[in-house]
Order: structure tokens, then C-alpha cells, then sequence
């Protein structure tokens, strides 16, 4: 049996991302090195073939998903695992999550100008955010941060994916501003973190890494 | 630095038209004011800017009173700075700016709301991809397409009781609750304490506005789920039947004969 096919299985049989770590368990010939030249061995198959399928890398894990092509013939059927759009509230506060994290309900709050408790419960009853520890503040507040479970909702592979903050046309600027801008988030440690199993997702030292924000 | 606000443009000011509701907060409203008057952020003029989003604020509705805690504390925000600038330098030191505060929490807004239109498009990208899954489709009946048999004289029949509208001028007036609902439960149990079963139509006779229909449909539906009343149509469009109800004892539906 060839390590490919070993792979290929795995991932024909999962309806979620599976990460290269847990495809591995598969079989002892397997490792993760052997695992991502499998993956990137299916892709070129798949594109050489013209399936209308792909493996997309999703919150650290793989799944085969159709290609954005044939939507509109997918689209007439309700039988197709659809997941819901988010509200422009929530879409905001993701927004704030995703780059300051960890980042307090109140430290939310004044960013968006409006109380934001709902919408911080409800993020987190769809798992796209999650309690990731607590602050040094007052009252020692819940800090948040997103899950691989917001990556996948976007099709991001890594939080790094989001657009830098200074690539935005709007750039904070003057000098009491970067003086005021959020600590850069050590990136050290995100490796690991962003492959560990989607089990494990909500588990605290899964807080993916915020981007880099302006220098 | 120049804190003196600049001189006010109140012509402006009077085309200004606000409307609260489509705001999501008060950094939204802000930015708002802002931009259509294309105000340089790091010079905001805060008597005006102020003035403005205090007149905006009468607007908010009573519906809206949870929300207006936001706009006030941003409108004491405002008053606060304007204070801190009208006082003598000597007070406050030179380079420091009260208004930089507020000048990076709207930024701060403006970037996350790029961000958010970033990620609602990464969104809609996204969901043109579907995994593996399967969902059951929640009633494949409401699919189903009704066959429509119809004869000519029933059309003729059916325009025929159509009740044609009258074309005299009518005051439009807002009046609530004309036809209580609790009326139309208590005429079809008084109904059906003497009669067995009656036809739907036959408790809309005495009565012309629609809303009676409504109302003694909507009565039907609350006894039938109180287990008051039975319902029974024997196919798609034809007479709805009101049944006393009986524990049971399954209702047979005759069409034939007439009503009681």
C-alpha cells in the first residue's frame, strides 16, 4: 500500500480538516514529512486530472473541499453542508479578536464603542473564539482569542493569512499612536500549535499567534 | 499646535441629516459626521463635530434607549476634551493633544471595519467550497408541486366571490385590535357547543372586513393546537371544517351534505 493512498483514505473519509500529525497515526510508515509530500502528491494529481476537488489546508489541517467552481451547481441542493454566514457585529468583533488577541470583553467594548457581551457568547458558542486565559487586570478578566475553527470558517490555513495590519489603507500613525499600538504576540511558538489535533482545538495552549502588527 | 477649532461653516451644518438608527454605536456616527464633511481626523473641530452628534442624539427613539447609554458617555467624552482645550496651555503641556485619544480610537474603528469587510469577502469566498456531509433536507413535501384541477366554473366561481374593493375615497386611519382574536375563539366554541361541526366560511358570513378571516383563522389554529377544536379539509383549497372535539374518536369527513 502506498503512503499516498494511505493519506488519500484519510482524508476521503473525513468531513473536517485533519491535520498531518493525526493522519500520520495511520499507518507506522508514516511521519509528518511523508504525510505533506503525500498531500502536495494528491494536489498535482487532483489538478493534473481535473477533479473538481482540491486539498485545501484549513486552521492547520487538510480537507479535500470541491473547487469554488461548481458552487452554483451545489448550491441547488440542501443536502450540502452549508455553514452560516456572521452578522456584521459579529464579523467586527472577530475583526478585534483576530488581531489583539488575547484581548479582554472590555478592551473590545471601547474598540467597538458598544457593549459586545452577546456577541462574545455567541462567537464563542460557534467555537470561532475561544477563552484562551486571563488578564493581570482588575477582576483578572477572560482573555479571548480565535480557534482553528474561525480559520477553517474563513479558509484560512494560518492566522498569519489575514492581511497585515499596515497593508490596510488605513494605518494608525503619529507618535503617540505606535506608542499605544498592542505588543507584538510572540510567533515562536506557533508551529506546533497551529498542528495540533482538531480535538484539541479549544484546549488553552491552541491560542494561534495574532499577526504581526505595525512596527 | 492650532487647538482652536476652525471657524464654523454653519450652512453646512443645516444639510446635515442624521439618522441614528442606521448607526451601530457612537465611533460609527462619529466617523460618520467625519467623513461626509471631510473633516481632517487629526484636526477635528470638537465644538462642531460635538453640537452635531448631540442633535443626532434627540433622535434616538425609545426602542433605542438601551443603546443611548453608548452615545452619551462618547457625547461626555466630546464635552470633557473641549474643555481640556479651552483651558491656557500653560495648564495643559504643548504637545499633547486631548483630542489624540479619540483620533486613534477612530482610526482604530476605521481599520477594524477594513478588516471586517476582509474577512467577510474571505467569508463568501469560502463558502463557495463544501467538505464532505450531508445534511437532511427538512421536508422534501414543501418540494412537492400541486397539481391544480380546475374547472372553468369554478374559477367563475371563485372570481365571482371575490369582494370587489370599494373604489370610494378611503381615510386611512391607524386603529389596533378592530377584530380581537379572543372574540373569534369565543364565537366558534359557542358555535360548536350547538353544532357538531361548521364550515369556516359559514363564521365569516355576518361579517365583511378581512380581517375577520384572519382573526377567526387565527382562533381556529390556537383551539385546534389547545385541542379544542378539530380541522379538517378534505383536499387543497376546498371548505375548512370546524369539529367539536372529541378524544379519540377519529372525525369523518363528509362533504356532502350541507351544514347544520
Amino acid at each position: 500500500m502506498r503512503a499516498t493512498q494511505i493519506v488519500e483514505a484519510v482524508l476521503f473519509s473525513s468531513d473536517a480538516p485533519v491535520n498531518a500529525e493525526e493522519i500520520a497515526r495511520a499507518d507506522d510508515s508514516l511521519n509528518e514529512d511523508v504525510v505533506e509530500k503525500a498531500i502536495k502528491e494528491l494536489g498535482r494529481i487532483y489538478e493534473e486530472s481535473e477533479r473538481a476537488f482540491e486539498i485545501k489546508s484549513l486552521g492547520g489541517g487538510y480537507q479535500i473541499i470541491t473547487l469554488p467552481v461548481y458552487a452554483t451547481y451545489l448550491d441547488r441542493f440542501d443536502t450540502v453542508a452549508k455553514s452560516s454566514r456572521l452578522s456584521g457585529p459579529a464579523l467586527e468583533t472577530l475583526a478585534i479578536i483576530a488581531y489583539r488577541q488575547p484581548i479582554g470583553r472590555i478592551d473590545i467594548e471601547y474598540v467597538r464603542g458598544v457593549s459586545s457581551a452577546g456577541v462574545v457568547r455567541t462567537l464563542q458558542d460557534r467555537e470561532l473564539v475561544d477563552v484562551v486565559g486571563r488578564g493581570e487586570g482588575l477582576g483578572r478578566p477572560l482573555l479571548y482569542g480565535t480557534t482553528n475553527k474561525f480559520l477553517e470558517h474563513f479558509g484560512f490555513s494560518k492566522i498569519e493569512d489575514l492581511p497585515r495590519k499596515d497593508d490596510l489603507p488605513v494605518v494608525l500613525k503619529g507618535e503617540n499612536i505606535t506608542e499605544a499600538m498592542p505588543e507584538n504576540t510572540e510567533v515562536g511558538s506557533s508551529q506546533k500549535n497551529q498542528t495540533s489535533s482538531n480535538k484539541n482545538r479549544e484546549t488553552e495552549n491552541d491560542l494561534p499567534v495574532s499577526p504581526s502588527l505595525a512596527d | 499646535m492650532d487647538l482652536s477649532p476652525p471657524p464654523q461653516n454653519s450652512q453646512n451644518e443645516n444639510f446635515l441629516v442624521v439618522d441614528i438608527e442606521r448607526f451601530r454605536g457612537p465611533l460609527d456616527l462619529l466617523l460618520h459626521l467625519i467623513r461626509q464633511q471631510d473633516i481632517d481626523i487629526f484636526e477635528i473641530p470638537i465644538s462642531k463635530i460635538t453640537r452635531q452628534f448631540l442633535s443626532a442624539l434627540t433622535d434616538i427613539g425609545e426602542n433605542q434607549i438601551n443603546n443611548a447609554g453608548e452615545f452619551m458617555e462618547m457625547a461626555a467624552n466630546l464635552l470633557r476634551i473641549k474643555a481640556q482645550m479651552l483651558l491656557p496651555s500653560s495648564v495643559v503641556s504643548e504637545d499633547e493633544d486631548p483630542r489624540a485619544e479619540l483620533v486613534y480610537r477612530l482610526l482604530e474603528y476605521e481599520q477594524i471595519q477594513e478588516i471586517k469587510a476582509h474577512l467577510s469577502l474571505a467569508e463568501s469566498q469560502r463558502s463557495r467550497q463544501f467538505g464532505k456531509g450531508y445534511v437532511v433536507p427538512r421536508s422534501q413535501r414543501a418540494k412537492k408541486e400541486t397539481v391544480l384541477e380546475t374547472q372553468w366554473h369554478e374559477v367563475y366561481d371563485a372570481a365571482a366571490s371575490m369582494v370587489v374593493p370599494s373604489m370610494d375615497f378611503v381615510e386611512h386611519r391607524v386603529t389596533t385590535r378592530l377584530v380581537a382574536m379572543e372574540d373569534k375563539v369565543d364565537l366558534i366554541l359557542l358555535t360548536l357547543q350547538n353544532l357538531k361541526r361548521v364550515r369556516f366560511s359559514k363564521l365569516l358570513e355576518p361579517f365583511e372586513s378581512k380581517m375577520h378571516g384572519v382573526m377567526t383563522f387565527l382562533a381556529s389554529l390556537e383551539l385546534a393546537r389547545n385541542r379544542k377544536v378539530k380541522l379538517r379539509q378534505t383536499e387543497k383549497f376546498s371548505e375548512l371544517w370546524m369539529y367539536r372535539y372529541v378524544e379519540n374518536i377519529p372525525v369523518e369527513v363528509d362533504t356532502n351534505s350541507g351544514e347544520e
